[in-house]
């Protein structure tokens, strides 16, 4: 099964991802702000990175441009997911080389769907 | 008065007295610095724990209530209530039914039901923003109750937030639209964040064109000030709110005169892909709707670039600037407008040209 990073501020987002990936087979590793997921993202190479955008000492937006910069990373497909329904960050999120702009309140179990109907789409 | 001490046989006893006691208040200061640091490290240990096992057991249980201690302590009602809130914010289906059920089974409605009526107004407060944060509907007779009776403006501001985000039916909006102008004008961000919450709850159930109906209502209702009109509009395109597009030309047609609504209708309908009525705003005789549309400029009307030219000689810098940067994006012919300006007999023109080249090349 695939390697998950969830990078999010909030540990209860962590809590309820990580029981839900993990009973579907996924490995997760976690980072609670942008530059500790920036340094997890290049050591533990996720094949898929659930991204927050609003967390302290970095944006999501600026975790995302980083990643996408680094050689490294770049390769890593981005989930972003946020409370920011506004069509300007969904827009920003994309240009960025974002993979998916999942806004919440969002369906845990739907989410767990998408992650793996990507993920297969990419074998 | 000083020589009575440094006379006295007793001045060495005095002096050694003076230090001891500063040296037991310092120790005393900072025993009592290490025990709060304790205390405020193991309560927020605590509070950690008691969300970690609110979440764990919205996940893991069917019965969460049945896993959970009872709160009994402020702390306790705190951190549950954080968690519960956060899943509710972030989550749909099945976890967040259960955790809006926990609110009950837990009692924490009640406890901050009873702050809520606490003589203390900040405490009042923190309730009322507690028991919006869970979004509950049942809520919503007890906050216009409070409301009622509430003395304290800043609770009253409170309330109507919470209000906004329960909001189902135009009779919400409406009732909303009139507490709202019951009271003092607050700030431009307060008042998008209610028509922000409005219209996300209106969308949840399906009845965004309520919101549409709202608007339309106002646009020439004299009792409604021009800024909550304004606020509305921009509240508009931060919902997305694409239905509403038609509505906000319809805004800038009725306003002529009023600059902060014609200025929040060109961004939003900008936002939205839409600059039919950017043209116009670019030849307003203010200069901020002016200044607001050259933002755009460059995106839709580089036809009108003799106008947006002209508008380098315009009497505010500001419009001065926005015109050349207009013109630095808008392709070839507006590089080479620019090139000309900057080896011109206008100062003015040829400096904000040259800064806008300049800007370009960078």
């Amino acid at each position: 099964m695939a390697k998950i990073l969830i990078i999010d501020d909030d540990e209860t987002i962590h809590l309820i991802c990580r029981a839900y990936l993990t009973k579907a087979g996924h490995t997760i590793e976690e980072a609670y702000d942008g530059p500790d997921g920036l340094l997890k993202a290049e050591a533990f190479q996720p094949d898929l990175l659930l991204l927050d955008i609003n967390m302290p000492r970095m944006s999501g937006f600026d975790v995302a441009k980083k990643l996408k910069e680094n050689p490294a990373t770049k390769g890593i497909p981005i989930f972003m997911m946020t409370s920011l329904k506004q069509e300007s960050n969904i827009q920003r999120g994309y240009g960025l080389g974002i993979e998916e702009y999942i806004t919440k309140p969002a369906n845990v179990e739907h989410l767990k769907l998408r992650i793996e109907k990507f993920l297969q789409s990419r074998k | 008065m000083l020589d009575i001490f440094t006379q006295s046989p007793h001045f060495y006893d005095y002096v050694t007295a003076a230090v001891l006691l500063l040296g037991v208040f310092n120790v005393a200061e900072v025993l009592f610095l290490l025990w709060n640091k304790a205390r405020v490290e193991s309560s927020e240990l605590k509070r950690q724990g008691l969300k970690r096992l609110a979440s764990t057991a919205l996940i893991t249980a069917t019965d969460p209530a049945a896993l959970l201690p009872r709160p009994a302590k402020e702390e306790e009602f705190a951190a549950y209530s954080e968690a519960i809130a956060s899943v509710l914010d972030s989550f749909e289906g099945e976890i967040a039914v259960k955790a809006a059920q926990l609110i009950s089974d837990l009692g924490i409605d009640d406890h901050y039901r009873r702050l809520a009526r606490h003589r203390v107004w900040y405490k009042r407060g923190n309730a009322i923003d507690i028991l919006s944060s869970f979004k509950l509907k049942s809520n919503r007779e007890f906050f216009l109750a409070v409301f009622r009776s509430e003395t304290s403006l800043d609770v009253r501001y409170r309330i109507i937030y919470g209000l906004s985000r329960l909001a189902r039916e135009h009779a919400d909006i409406r009732a909303l639209a009139r507490m709202l102008s019951g009271l003092p004008y607050l700030t431009a961000k307060y008042t998008e964040d209610i028509f922000y919450n409005i219209i996300t709850a209106l969308k949840a159930t399906g009845s965004e064109a309520e919101f549409g109906i709202f608007m339309r209502e106002i646009m020439n209702d004299k009792t409604v000030l021009n800024l909550v009109k304004r606020d509305c509009i921009t509240a508009c395109y931060a919902a997305a709110c694409e239905k509403g597009r038609g509505l906000l030309k319809e805004y800038y047609a009725a306003f002529p005169d009023e600059p902060e609504i014609l200025i929040a209708a060109v961004k939003a309908l900008a936002r939205m892909g839409d600059f039919s009525v950017t043209p116009a705003a670019i030849r307003h005789p203010d200069w901020r709707v002016r200044l607001a549309a050259l933002k755009y400029a460059h995106l839709c009307c580089m036809d009108m670039l003799p106008e947006i030219r002209a508008l380098l000689r315009d009497p505010s810098y500001h419009v001065r600037l926005n015109a050349a940067l207009a013109l630095a994006k808008g392709g070839e012919k507006g590089l080479a407008a620019l090139r000309q300006e900057a080896a011109g007999p206008d100062a003015f023109a040829a400096s904000t040209a040259a800064y806008a080249l300049s800007q370009e090349a960078a």
